[in-house]
């Protein structure tokens, strides 16, 4: 490679530089790809890379040359820390520290696979060699997490191989900005933060605004409780997300970019300040870009924490530098954003998929996915499922096939009782509707909502009425306060909802609860309040002989609520060991050593501890 | 172009709201945190009412909807009524001790809230944010701000205590829609409550009377530049001992003489 800093002033420019990097590329060349993503990281992964950098430095010493890289997210995020070795594309899940040095001898340097640490399907016991063979990510369909895992999100050159910002060359050189609008516009793209709003009448809207500057924004203020899709592609893919608003901006025709990041999200951070920092060397962004005369830059803008931030009016609002409170929408930010001036905001997700679409063209993308909803979604699924991570599969996969299929199904035997869309303003799903397919439209008829892809599975140790109380106490929590039905509203409901909770629910109380729901939807300011009500709307709806027995016989029928149901001991599982008796802090325990041991309801305070105590499950909950 | 407001058609302005015209015609929606000398904030909800967006009826607050084109609105629907209604309950719940607030649930026929109490960060409030934005748009001041988030939300001035920008105006307890701040006068100060703020009291130099804020004094002649009211002003004096005197200069130094000019200080008196 010629000097690093000279900027490409051309898309030949840009062709050359990519086959002067793949030309340096050995095909055969041995690699170690470690996943450096939040979750392997939290599992040890940065001490794993460390271990295969000190012996390549010792083997290069030796002359051979071992290229090692951290990479963003693989996904899954379940069997981490990922460790995969080219050639070959070895895979290896769960790797610890003490493996370093069997995987280094075997695969890296001998070519071989070591069986025992290959991922093993649980129910047919096949090991499998690379990702391809893992059910988990036979059923995806990657499109904007194509490139996570696979390069080295710090490296621009990386990106660069693998074609990066050729959609920008192919948008700036031979689109003009109503191509590219009528190419999204075609391709069907609807936005990936919750809202589902058409991309492309979002962007002709921006592009017919009047006013100067436009500005051109990425929401990755992504706060939703068990998601982090939009986390992973800033970590693991930045440059896609910088492509995307290049476009973005182009077709609007906007000069100045902000990436409203929050803080808590420090590696995103990171590698998105060094990739914006890389594209600018190398003229990707800033004045001219590649030649063609449009000038763009990005400023990254860390967000102090607040859910509602990422609302687009909080999130103006905070990036004017003032607090982070949503105003009224009836001019929307397109018109009237940040300081006044159109503004083209889009979730970094929508971002991302811009560039395939560019490339690819709109019926490609448009082939993909359901009538109405076009493309792929990543979501992040979680809770009560055996394999926890991110996938991304079309729209309209249903939701078995994402909960068994990718997700493995519901661990320990347990059943599943419903799943969680959307965030904390989402609905639950019950068993009956798994088979539905998700789109925006499917999952709005169903009470619940797209929302940014969150998708927190249940089983039947859930209960419903918790589950609507600990979403409410998070909004509670995030509400700016600013709007009546929203600060009061919310305060009002979780009163009720802790009553019930506490076994002091009273008739009334669930349309109650209908009622203030409905209010918050009619009346409330932003989107937080609108749909604050959603979590508590669809349990009620869904799940309401779980709300009745709380409130008619004071039982909670999945056994969470303390107070509301009892413990007794298995006399068959009772080994009469005492450990119970000794730790009951009532006295209510009794019983002789080697004889099956009994609970006294009267004196029992439902504290749990027992249950907690007995190592033989002879504790149970009735 | 035309608004139609319950059935009854209104002409409005590009740009107007819909609290705007329906005021202009005596069509009455109630407002909390709305006051004509600044700019809306869409913050308490009260004003909602139902506009026609042709396949459906959207909820929006009059007080900030801006009318672009030809629009059907219901004031008086049952949507409309119910949430207002149920605005007002939540806020009632709030500030139970309020005999504006309930004066004016009263007039919407609202007569009493199912809910209890359970947000109280600031005691008979309802975080209309009037107040701070007086002080902030009209007086420059920016003395106290809405601190905190939530059910925490509260008004207050830096710290929580007495602030260093309060200039003592009471503009702050002037809009209060429901008589949550009040400006006490002592012997030598004027106390804003209950930001505890407490600023010299300035007294007319005739006849001692209390004549509020020292500091507003100076803050809008240092503002204003000298003009007729700082003359006037400065003479430290209540407006009726102020009436008395400038009368007894216009008398003593210019006789009427027909051509409205005043010889000493150089004050013009148009007349009629």
């Amino acid at each position: 490679m010629s000097t690093v800093a000279t900027k490409l002033q051309s898309p030949q420019d840009l062709q050359r530089y990519r086959e002067q990097v793949l030309a340096r590329r050995d095909p055969a060349a041995r690699a170690v790809r470690v996943c450096l993503g939040t979750g392997c990281t939290a599992k040890g992964s940065q001490q794993i890379l460390d271990r295969f950098r000190q012996a390549a430095a010792q083997f290069g010493q030796e002359g051979m040359a071992v290229q090692t890289k951290c990479t963003g997210c693989h996904g899954f995020c379940e069997r981490g820390p990922i460790v995969v070795v080219d050639p070959g594309n070895v895979f290896y899940p769960g790797v610890k520290e003490e493996d370093v040095p069997e995987i280094w001898r075997e695969t890296v340097i001998g070519g071989r696979v070591v069986e025992r640490l290959l991922y093993r399907d649980d129910e047919t016991g096949r090991a499998a060699r690379t990702h391809n063979e893992i059910p988990f990510y036979t059923a995806q369909h990657r499109i904007v997490l194509a490139l996570n895992g696979v390069i080295d999100p710090t490296s621009i050159a990386d990106y660069l191989g693998a074609g990066g910002y050729a959609a920008v060359a192919k948008a700036l050189h031979s689109m003009t900005p109503e191509q590219v609008i009528e190419e999204v516009t075609r391709s069907g793209l609807r936005g990936r933060g919750g809202g589902g709003f058409p991309t492309g009448r979002k962007w002709r809207s921006a592009r017919e605004a009047r006013g100067e500057p436009k500005y051109t924004i990425a929401n990755g203020d992504e706060g939703d409780p068990g998601a982090f899709m939009d986390r992973s592609l800033m970590e693991g893919c930045p440059h896609s997300v910088i492509e995307g608003m290049v476009i973005g901006a182009y077709a609007v025709g906007s000069s100045h970019g902000y990436m409203y990041v929050r803080n808590e999200y420090p590696l995103a951070v990171k590698h998105l300040r060094i990739a914006i920092e890389q594209a600018r060397e190398l003229g990707l962004l800033g004045e001219d870009i590649l030649g063609s005369g449009f000038s763009f830059d990005i400023r990254i803008n860390r967000g102090a924490g607040a859910f509602v931030c990422g609302e687009s009016t909080a999130l103006m609002a905070s990036l004017e530098g003032r607090v982070g409170e949503p105003r009224a929408k009836y001019i929307h930010t397109v018109e009237s954003g940040l300081n006044g001036k159109p503004s083209l905001l889009n979730n970094v997700e929508t971002w991302a998929n811009v560039p395939p679409i560019i490339l690819k063209g709109a019926q490609w993308f448009a082939s993909l996915g359901t009538e109405k909803s076009k493309g792929t979604k990543v979501f992040s699924l979680v809770g009560k499922v055996k394999n926890t991570g991110l996938v991304e599969v079309p729209m309209g996969m249903t939701l078995r096939q994402i909960i068994d299929g990718i997700g493995g199904g519901v661990p320990n035997g347990k059943a599943f009782k419903a799943v969680q869309t959307g965030g904390p303003s989402g609905g639950c799903i019950p068993a009956e509707h798994l088979d539905e397919p998700v789109d925006f439209d499917r999952l709005t008829e169903l009470g619940s909502m797209m929302g940014s892809g969150g998708m927190i599975v249940m089983d039947e140790d859930t209960c419903m009425v918790s589950v609507a109380r600990y979403f409410l106490q998070f909004l509670k929590e995030e509400s700016c306060g600013k709007c009546t039905p929203c600060r009061e509203g919310i305060a009002q409901m979780l009163d009720v909802l802790g009553r019930i909770t506490r076994g002091q629910g009273r008739p009334g109380d669930l349309e109650c609860l209908e009622t203030l729901g409905e209010l918050l939807e009619d009346t409330a300011l932003c989107a937080l309040g609108k749909t604050a009500a959603y979590p508590v709307l669809s349990t009620v709806r869904r799940f309401r002989e779980e709300y009745e027995a709380h409130i008619r016989e004071k039982r909670c029928p999945a056994k969470v609520c303390p107070g509301l149901f009892r413990y007794a001991i298995d006399a068959e599982a009772c080994k009469g060991c005492g450990l119970c008796a000794k730790r009951c802090p009532a006295g209510a325990i009794s019983g002789e050593r080697k004889r099956p041991h009994v609970i006294d309801q009267v004196k029992c305070i439902n504290c749990g501890a027992c249950f907690e105590a007995c190592p033989f499950s002879g504790v149970v909950k009735v | 172009m035309q608004i139609t407001i319950d059935g009854q058609a209104f002409d409005a302005q590009p740009g107007e709201t819909i609290l705007e015209v329906a005021r202009r015609n005596g069509v009455w929606i109630p407002t909390l945190c709305h006051h004509a000398a600044l700019e809306p904030y869409a913050a308490c909800r009260i004003c909602v009412v139902e506009i026609d967006r042709g396949r459906w009826w959207q909820v929006v607050t009059a007080c900030n909807y801006p009318i672009r084109g030809d629009l059907t609105v219901q004031v008086n629907s049952r949507r409309a009524r119910r949430d207002r209604e149920g605005v007002m309950q939540l806020l009632l719940a709030r500030c139970p001790e309020s005999p504006e607030l309930r004066q004016l649930a009263a007039r919407m026929g609202v007569a009493a809230t199912p809910y209890p109490k359970v947000t109280e960060a600031q005691r008979n409030c309802i975080l209309c944010g009037l107040c701070v934005r007086v002080c902030e748009e009209k007086i420059g001041a920016s003395a106290i701000a809405l601190v905190g988030r939530g059910v925490e939300r509260s008004v207050a001035a830096p710290f929580r205590m007495a602030s260093e920008d309060c200039i003592g105006c009471g503009a702050c307890a002037a809009v209060c829609p429901i008589g949550t701040i009040v400006v006490r006068t002592h012997e030598q100060e004027v106390e804003i409550s209950p930001f505890k703020t407490r600023v010299r009291l300035r007294r007319c130099a005739a006849c001692d009377q209390p004549l509020g804020s020292e500091l507003v004094n100076e803050v809008l002649s240092r503002r204003r530049g000298p003009t007729v009211i700082q003359i006037l002003t400065n003479e430290q004096l209540c407006p009726r001992c102020k009436r008395a005197e400038l009368a007894r200069q216009l008398t003593a130094a210019a006789p009427n003489d027909g051509s409205g000019r005043l010889a000493p200080d150089g004050i013009t008196i148009r007349r009629p």
